[in-house]
């Protein structure tokens, strides 16, 4: 039974991931991008990481993606279906993007990952939350003064010069 | 019990489609948006590989959470400046921006 979510869940990502790409409104692109995170959530939740896939349809559907559309809706003047949305280069690159998968593919198939087996989670989200400020505070501190620089840049980048 | 392989075939095919979009889609936005694909792969990995070999402090968990605050982070800055340049140009498409071709 969880192994047939499981397919149920590969599919559906790696179908929306590539319908994601391959729509030609990008506003279709938008919401097939949001399914795809959805389905990488329930990816974390499969995997045991709840407190991740919470964040992750918090900050990337109820954030980033809100952002992607009010950007679109913002350009949307020259976003018509009239417009080629893919450059000449498509079938190369699809070309490169195969190949490159199929390097990757026969390099995961070398490895018997039959060995490892999942083990049972030793650690909670007191755990993390713990070692989140007080192993790794120096990371966090600075991913703080990260997200106040991008606040800021996009301030001044976004106003309107006169 | 799925093997870790699934995970990280899985995670190889959303990079490679990531990659095929950053490659192919005119619109600046869509770029952005193949970008975040590819950032979800490496994410996918890492927390896979935190599941099964069963690091003591979820430091797997950890660092995707940072991955995801700077992916906010960076696409925040990336859809200002592309309205930004939009704002200057009237396009939204990579392959018309010449702002700072010699």
């Amino acid at each position: 039974m969880a192994d047939i979510i499981f397919y149920i869940i590969a599919l559906s990502t790696c179908l929306f991931a590539f319908l994601t790409v391959a729509s030609r409104d990008v506003f279709h692109s938008a919401v097939w991008l949001s399914l795809t995170l959805l389905s990488v959530a329930a990816i974390y939740f499969y995997l045991d990481a709840q407190f991740l896939g919470v964040i992750q349809v918090l900050v990337y559907i109820g954030g980033i993606i809100t952002l992607f559309i009010f950007a679109i809706k913002l350009t949307a003047k020259i976003g018509d279906k009239t417009i080629q949305q893919a450059n000449e280069q498509a079938l190369l690159s699809g070309l490169a993007a195969f190949v490159f998968f199929i390097i990757l593919f026969k390099m995961i198939a070398l490895h018997p990952w039959a060995e490892l087996q999942p083990q049972a989670p030793v650690f909670s989200l007191e755990d993390i939350g713990k070692s989140m400020l007080t192993t790794y505070v120096l990371p966090f501190e600075f991913l703080s003064l990260l997200l106040l620089a991008a606040m800021v840049g996009a301030i001044v980048i976004g106003k309107v010069r006169k | 019990m799925i093997p870790l392989g699934f995970f990280i075939a899985i995670s190889a095919v959303m990079f490679c489609i990531g990659i095929f979009g950053v490659l192919t889609r005119r619109n600046a936005i869509a770029v952005l948006m193949s970008i975040e694909l590819i950032l979800n792969a490496a994410n996918i990995n890492l927390v896979a590989f935190n599941k099964y070999l069963g690091t003591p402090d979820g430091l797997g968990q950890i660092f995707a959470l940072f991955v995801i605050a700077i992916a906010a982070a960076a696409s925040v800055v990336g859809l200002v400046l592309i309205i930004a340049i939009y704002r200057h140009g009237k396009s939204v498409f990579v392959d018309e921006y010449n702002l700072m071709k010699w």
